[in-house]
This record gives C-alpha cells, sequence and structure tokens, in this order.
C-alpha cells in the first residue's frame, strides 16, 4: 500500500514538473498584465531597465521593482525610468504605478562560501513572502499570482526568486509566468545563472545566435538591448 | 582631434598605463589626435603617482592629457570624441556604439571567466568595432580606418515587447 502511495506521489511530481512550466501557457488577455522585473545591480540592472523600457507601461501595469537590500544604484535607476516614462506619457504621479520591493542578497561578490548559506536562506524567504504568503492575504485577489509576468536576467538572488516561483506552483499556488533574458555579454557560453534556471522558466531569451542550440528551448530575437 | 580612453568604473592599471606610454602617444599624435582624456575608473598608475588624484593634466609627447577619476557624464566626452579605446564591457560598448562614435576595444585579461574577449571578437567579426591586446594597441591605432567599421543598428525596443506581448497572450 506504502509502495503504491510513494509510486503514485512521485508520478504526480514528475507529471507536475514536467508540466507546471507550460501549465498557464498564453492566458487569456486581461487589459493590463502586471509585472515583476528583478535588478540584479551595474549591467544586469541597466540591461533589465533597457528591457522594460521597450515594454507599453499603460498595458504593463502596475510594475514591481526587486532590488537587493543597499542596492541604491538600481533603486535610483528604477524611479529615473518611471519619471521618464511618466513625462513621457503624461501618466499622473499621484498614483504611482510602481513600487519597489528590497530583498536581501544571496550572495555578495567574493563572499566566503561558508557564510552563503545563512544569507541564502535569508533572501529565501523573503522571496517566499514576496511570491507565496503575501498574494494569499491580498484583499479580494484571492488565487492571484503576486504578478502575472516575471522578468529575470541575473546573477545569484534571480536564481533564489526563480526557485520559490517554482516551489509555488509545485504545491499548486498561483505563480507568474517567468521570462529569463541572458544578458548580451554572453555569446557563446550561458552565464551560472543561465544555466540553472534554464529547465525552469517559461521562456529563456538569448541575444546572440551562438547561445541557440538544435532544438534547445531558447529563443533569439537578435540584440534587444 | 580627441582620443576619449574609459575603463568605467572597473579597475585596469594596463589599458590606463598603456594609453599614457611613449608608442601609444607618439602614434595617436601621428595620426592627428592632439588631446586625450581618460577615466581611468579604479585603475591605479604606478608609473607616475601625480594621475592618482580626482583629475590631472599633462602635456606628453605632444598630447594634452587629462585624466578623471570618474567623469559624472561620460556621455559628453563621448559625444566630443573622434575615436573611443575602452575596456570590453558591454554596458560600454553598446553606449559607444550608439552614439556612433568609432571604437576600439581591449578586453581585460586578467578578469576570471573571461567574456570580454568573446564579446568583443563576435562584433568585430560583424565589423562594429576594432578589438585589440595591450601590446598590440599602438599598431592597431596606426591602421585604425573609422570609415571601414559597420554601423551597429540602433535599439529597437519593439522586439522586446512584441516577445512579451505574445507570451502574455496579447498577440
Amino acid at each position: 500500500m506504502s509502495t503504491c502511495t510513494t509510486i503514485l506521489v512521485l508520478l504526480s511530481l514528475f507529471f507536475c514538473i514536467r508540466h507546471t512550466r507550460l501549465a498557464s501557457a498564453n492566458p487569456r488577455p486581461p487589459q493590463t498584465c502586471s509585472i515583476a522585473i528583478f535588478l540584479g545591480s551595474g549591467g544586469h540592472t541597466t540591461e533589465a531597465l533597457k528591457l522594460v523600457s521597450a515594454l507599453d507601461f499603460g498595458r504593463y501595469s502596475p510594475r514591481t521593482y526587486i532590488v537587493s537590500k543597499g542596492d541604491t544604484f538600481s533603486a535610483q535607476k528604477a524611479l529615473a525610468l518611471e519619471h521618464i516614462k511618466a513625462a513621457d506619457h503624461a501618466f499622473s504621479d499621484d498614483q504611482p504605478q510602481y513600487k519597489l520591493l528590497f530583498i536581501p542578497r544571496a550572495r555578495r561578490v567574493h563572499q566566503s562560501l561558508l557564510s552563503t548559506p545563512p544569507d541564502a536562506v535569508k533572501s529565501l524567504l523573503a522571496c517566499m513572502r514576496i511570491v507565496a504568503v503575501r498574494p494569499l492575504f491580498k484583499k479580494g485577489a484571492f488565487r492571484q499570482p503576486f504578478v502575472d509576468l516575471l522578468i529575470l536576467n541575473g546573477p545569484g538572488t534571480c536564481v533564489i526568486l526563480c526557485i520559490t516561483i517554482f516551489l509555488n506552483r509545485l504545491i499548486g499556488l498561483p505563480s507568474p509566468r517567468v521570462m529569463y533574458v541572458e544578458s548580451f555579454a554572453r555569446v557563446k557560453s550561458l552565464s551560472l545563472s543561465g544555466k540553472l534556471l534554464y529547465h525552469f522558466t517559461d521562456r529563456f531569451v538569448v541575444q546572440w545566435p551562438g547561445l541557440v542550440q538544435p532544438g534547445g528551448r531558447e529563443i533569439y530575437r537578435g540584440c534587444l538591448v | 582631434m580627441l582620443v576619449f580612453v574609459t575603463v568605467g568604473s572597473t579597475r585596469f592599471d594596463a589599458l590606463v598605463e598603456a594609453s599614457i606610454s611613449e608608442p601609444v602617444l607618439s602614434t595617436l599624435r601621428d595620426s592627428g589626435y592632439d588631446r586625450l582624456i581618460i577615466q581611468r575608473g579604479n585603475s591605479v598608475i604606478e608609473s607616475s603617482e601625480e594621475f592618482n588624484g580626482e583629475s590631472c593634466t599633462i602635456q606628453r609627447h605632444g598630447v594634452d592629457i587629462e585624466i578623471w577619476r570618474f567623469k559624472p557624464f561620460i556621455q559628453a566626452e563621448c559625444e566630443q570624441a573622434d575615436l573611443v579605446i575602452s575596456h570590453a564591457g558591454s554596458g560600454t560598448i553598446l553606449d559607444v556604439l550608439r552614439l556612433g562614435k568609432p571604437l576600439i576595444v581591449v578586453p581585460n585579461p586578467t578578469l576570471l571567466d573571461n567574456h570580454q574577449e568573446e564579446l568583443a571578437s563576435a562584433l568585430q567579426i560583424l565589423g562594429h568595432l576594432k578589438a585589440t591586446s595591450i601590446q598590440d594597441l599602438a599598431s592597431t591605432i596606426a591602421s585604425f580606418e573609422p570609415r571601414d567599421l559597420v554601423p551597429f543598428p540602433p535599439f529597437d525596443g519593439t522586439k522586446f515587447s512584441k516577445l512579451v506581448d505574445e507570451e502574455m497572450g496579447f498577440i
């Protein structure tokens, strides 16, 4: 009996993992679509904001910028983009259609490997709070994911964020679609974040033709930044 | 004519040292460049201690040199420049190419897991810039023909917005 149950559980887990990716493919379009963008500092932030700047802010609203604690560069750049867009589209600044969320860094550059796990756990808990816990308590939005689409482009902490989304899907909670865009700097090989997230995103986008494998799931549409 | 050398906010001592070396300065002067502005970022110039302040002006081998640690608006320097020489960071490369400036890049060989080299050579194959090394910088400048470069396409946001519209079912 217990063997049977174990096999059933394993099978359903396997089914989940194989199919969660495509479970919510191409939802019927609502009027607007909420998005979140992880800003990974420095060049990652510059590229991520360049991508976001291409979107129609009337349609992709509200926008949530997820920033590592202490990364004032990214926070300022996000605010600057919002101000430019608001001026362009004459949006009123009274009711901003965006917010900034800060999460602890999973791993700092040059951080010793020994001290990484506790920081990664802190980061994971913060991500789970945003992705899984908060939406459950949101008034009038039962069974709505925290956003409709999450855009990631590395580094480190974005992997934690993606893991949280995946856990969410495994237990059947509403989850955003996840799009990963590899950096323009990666010509011949994927970054570590890219390699880790390759199978765990709904859309995996690269910016150089050399990264497209025959039969692979990556999408190439030229330089996007 | 003005040359602008930048390493962004990174540290690339060898490129900054090379750009104030006699062979490079003489080549620049012979090619008609009489002004050189350098943003050294966090690079340290061991040969000349006086260059390591916030900014410094000097004349050497017939070239007027300004060295800055950080320039607040490097876009202005790029716009004025007739030639830009930079590290091969993707952000700097995109900024300079989008301004339509002739660009020579020197990938930093001391970086671990070096992708600068790959990006530089991929863009060189497409004809958008010239990639070289510290050793060959002077000879690259001497033989550099800005007119042979292929203009880099301007930023086209529709590619990404279409991708996202498709993903979310708007198209």
